[in-house]
């Protein structure tokens, strides 16, 4: 018997060391980086920046991985679902707190990951065509109120965040944020910035990264921003909050690194010592720029952010008369 | 500006620049070529590698991908009626019959010509007609892309075999398989499982429909029909037969290029429209899907014609019209150069020398599309029981690949029993695929044209762009009718 229990001790220890080895060792292939939407799109572009730029400080390959399809929820259960060994990784994006907060059907609950860090804010843009009679928001505000819901503005979606941008703002004027403009759904920023440009709609507020070429081309005209502070490119345009539109300007584009619930401490670790070098490496913070994106690394708690989110999403849902 | 282009040509005509080209198109044509792995793989994977690359390079590496796939599409389409992207589909309506004749290497030499020549006038119309092309693309707002898309549609009239009636009840289940997942309002369809909220991929049913039925075939029957296929035999397309198709040729890559230029639009639609085109007007048309070299030519230099022209929109308006020029865009911004007016003028220089590797990639199009010939010809060899097994084998693979998701082989799967069903039932496969390619782009822009008039449904006729395609529409439905009724008469005057 004694045997028995000093056999049993032997390998539970031996087992506990290997675990302790082979979590020293992460990681010891390559990394798994989903990316819940369509290659080419700014989520796609900032999950690739961040597989060049993190590879060279966590030694091994970081593969990209797009899964795209319903609001990237498919993508996201996809990572939720996996084993948590730190192999596998999520490039979050906004809709990972948006989407459950506005559909109780959601696949995937808010907080079904182990959070390791913001990546970057990505603002959004309030844009018309350059020969629009609007030359501010307010401008804008009004003319939708008089036209009555017929204005038209493009969206992925009433319920994605380039829904909510649009309907926030109309909320905050006074209107009914679900008929006072008319939605118009495309799919990706590449469509619904075609859309404005063709003049098949009359407004739009998505993210940064679609629109600055058009905007620097004289072809847009942007007239506020969904965004923390005022954009570097753009020093002469109000953001949402400076105009006093309160729940417009709590929203936000941005991107983190998700992995499953559960991650190993040591995995968690190694990820917040890549990302504070990440942080400060020229390649990814050029990259960012570039894309239409300020980088976020390691500047807040990404749970907590999450979950304020979360939050403000689930309120507005609410209030908007998308959940009860 | 002489001096900018002899400055530009100096630029590209490196010989690591031709290096990278010609590896570009020459993996891409390969990669077409195999059943289950398309361009957009290609080329998203070659995406990181362009994050260390000078930027034109970068951007011919991916262009050279892109053609090279959708040109090698058709090799497959050919030689084992597996047509490798969804853009060779009518490819191999005509190509496998040829192939099963024993002019596999007509057929190949046909399709790469066609290529080519669509390849070649795609850039010139890049080049100088960028501009007007780019504004007229814009012009095409929802109620005209439904029309347009509509019209495309009428192409299943073509490709509908013996029974148009067949052909229509094929197309119906093709849109009603599009409508699975997701609406563009976020409302859920036929989404039994989490798997199916995205909807189907469009590669696992191509595969699916093309690809497994006729390994099916192999089983079921033991025997398969005695024919000795693939022999690249009578290889040469003669001048004669080469002029007799130069029109669908011509005709095939002017509408690859306009097709082209729309964003959204893409290759397989523009060989569908093509096709269905060539079918109405060429003297040949009771020859199609029975081995019509017409048919190669109409629908290969249609989706090499719009390889070129998707360029248009992304660079004359810095707007992706499919994932690949999407893919496209983000190397762009990678290289921190911004496609739009603006890059004409501020990066003069790499626009000449995008230009000039664009045509220098037709030139290596033609060289990658002789080798690669040369090295399938050798399928011809394999025993169509070993062959099968591979090609299912490279499928299961291949579509697995494309999202490691084991959803889109069961897909694949399904798609092949229902494939095979409907050849028991003498249902044609090539209505099904269109339908279920067009549909999503029906009903999305359908319900925004209603969305934006408000429930009006005059929207659909309210420009002059929507009136032809209301005629053209019109116009076939006409002609359809006649030839069918035509043909009734004829089996009543055989009966009596």
């Amino acid at each position: 018997m004694k045997r028995i229990l000093t056999g049993v001790a032997t390998a539970a220890a031996l087992v506990a060391g290997a675990a302790q080895a082979q979590a020293q060792d992460y990681p010891d292939q390559a990394i798994t980086l989903v990316v819940p939407y369509g290659p080419g799109g700014a989520s796609d572009l900032a999950g690739r920046a961040l597989a060049e730029t993190a590879r060279d400080y966590i030694g091994q390959p970081i593969t990209v991985l797009n899964k795209p399809g319903a609001g990237g929820m498919t993508g996201a259960g996809f990572v939720s679902d996996a084993d948590p060994d730190g192999y596998t990784l999520l490039l979050a994006r906004v809709g990972m707190a948006l989407t459950p907060a506005v559909n109780p059907q959601s696949t995937v609950d808010w907080d079904a990951y182990t959070f390791l860090g913001e990546l970057e804010a990505s603002p959004m843009i309030l844009a018309v065509k350059a020969d629009a009679p609007y030359d501010n928001a307010e401008d804008l505000v009004a003319a939708i109120k008089e036209n009555e819901g017929t204005m038209t503005y493009a969206a992925s979606g009433a319920t994605a965040i380039d829904g909510f941008t649009v309907q926030a703002l109309l909320s905050d004027s006074g209107m009914d944020p679900l008929t006072a403009a008319t939605l118009v759904p495309y799919k990706g920023g590449g469509e619904l910035a075609t859309a404005l440009l063709g003049g098949h709609v009359d407004f739009l507020a998505i993210s940064a990264g679609s629109l600055m070429p058009h905007i620097k081309s004289g072809d847009m005209k942007p007239l506020m921003v969904f965004a923390p502070k005022r954009m570097d490119d753009l020093p002469d345009v109000p953001t949402a909050d400076e105009l006093g539109y309160e729940q417009a300007g709590q929203i936000t584009g941005w991107s983190a690194l998700y992995g499953p619930k559960g991650l190993p401490e040591d995995v968690t670790a190694k990820w917040d010592e890549v990302l504070a070098k990440v942080a400060e490496d020229e390649t990814w913070l050029t990259l960012a720029e570039r894309r239409g994106s300020i980088s976020t690394v390691g500047e807040r708690d990404m749970a907590e952010y999450a979950k304020q989110q979360y939050d403000l999403f689930h309120a507005l849902a609410k209030k908007f008369g998308y959940i009860q | 500006m002489m001096n900018d282009i002899l400055l530009a040509l100096q630029a590209v005509a490196t010989f690591e620049n031709f290096l990278i080209m010609a590896a570009g198109i020459w993996g891409g044509v390969v990669i077409g070529a195999i059943p289950g792995m398309t361009g957009t793989m290609a080329v998203t994977l070659a995406l990181p590698f362009t994050f260390y690359m000078q930027p034109v390079p970068s951007i011919l590496l991916l262009v050279a991908l892109y053609k090279g796939s959708t040109y090698g599409g058709s090799v497959s389409a050919i030689l084992i009626k597996t047509p490798g992207t969804a853009s060779a589909a009518c490819t191999a309506l005509d190509g496998y019959p040829l192939a099963q004749q024993g002019k596999a290497g007509k057929a190949l030499n046909m399709a790469l010509y066609s290529s080519v020549i669509g390849d070649f006038i795609s850039n010139l119309s890049l080049i100088f007609l960028a501009a007007p092309l780019a504004i007229l693309a814009l012009r095409v707002g929802p109620p005209e892309y439904f029309m347009l898309m509509v019209f495309a549609l009428t192409a299943v009239a073509g490709v509908s075999g013996n029974s148009l009636l067949l052909g229509l009840v094929s197309a119906c289940m093709g849109l009603l398989l599009a409508t699975v997942g997701e609406d563009m309002y976020g409302s859920f369809r036929f989404a039994m499982t989490n798997d199916m909220q995205a909807g189907l991929a469009v590669a696992p049913v191509l595969i699916g429909l093309f690809a497994l039925p006729e390994l099916i075939k192999l089983i079921v029957f033991r025997n398969p029909p005695k024919t000795e296929p693939m022999k690249l035999g009578d290889n040469r397309v003669s001048g004669r037969e080469f002029r007799a198709s130069l029109k669908s040729i011509l005709r095939g890559s002017g509408i690859g290029v306009i097709l082209g230029a729309i964003p959204g639009v893409g290759p397989a639609s523009a060989a569908f429209f093509s096709y269905g085109e060539a079918q109405r007007s060429s003297k040949n048309a009771a020859n199609f899907g029975k081995g019509e070299l017409e048919g190669i030519a109409a629908s290969e230099s249609a989706n090499n014609g719009a390889c070129g022209a998707t360029m248009i929109p992304l660079l004359a308006l810095g707007v992706p019209g499919d994932v690949i020029t999407g893919v496209m865009l983000g190397a762009f911004m990678i290289q921190g150069l911004t496609p739009g007016p603006l890059l004409f003028q501020t990066n003069i220089h790499e626009i000449y020398m995008l230009f000039i590797g664009m045509m220098i990639s037709s030139v290596l199009l033609f060289g990658a599309g002789k080798v690669t010939m040369r090295m399938f010809s050798y399928v011809a060899e394999i025993p169509p029981t070993l062959l099968t097994s591979v090609v299912l084998l490279l499928c299961l693979f291949g579509i697995y690949s494309i999202a490691n998701s084991m959803f889109d082989v069961t897909v694949l799967l399904a798609l092949g029993v229902v494939g095979f069903g409907m050849f028991l039932l003498d249902i044609p496969a090539a209505p099904f695929l269109i339908a279920f390619i067009l549909g999503p782009m029906i009903e999305e822009n359908m319900r925004r044209a209603l969305a934006i008039s408000r429930g009006d449904a005059s929207v659909f006729l309210s420009s002059p762009i929507t009136w032809i395609f209301a005629a053209l529409i019109l116009f076939v439905i006409a002609v359809t009718f006649r030839r069918e009724v035509a043909k009734a008469r004829h089996r009543k005057a055989d009966r009596a």
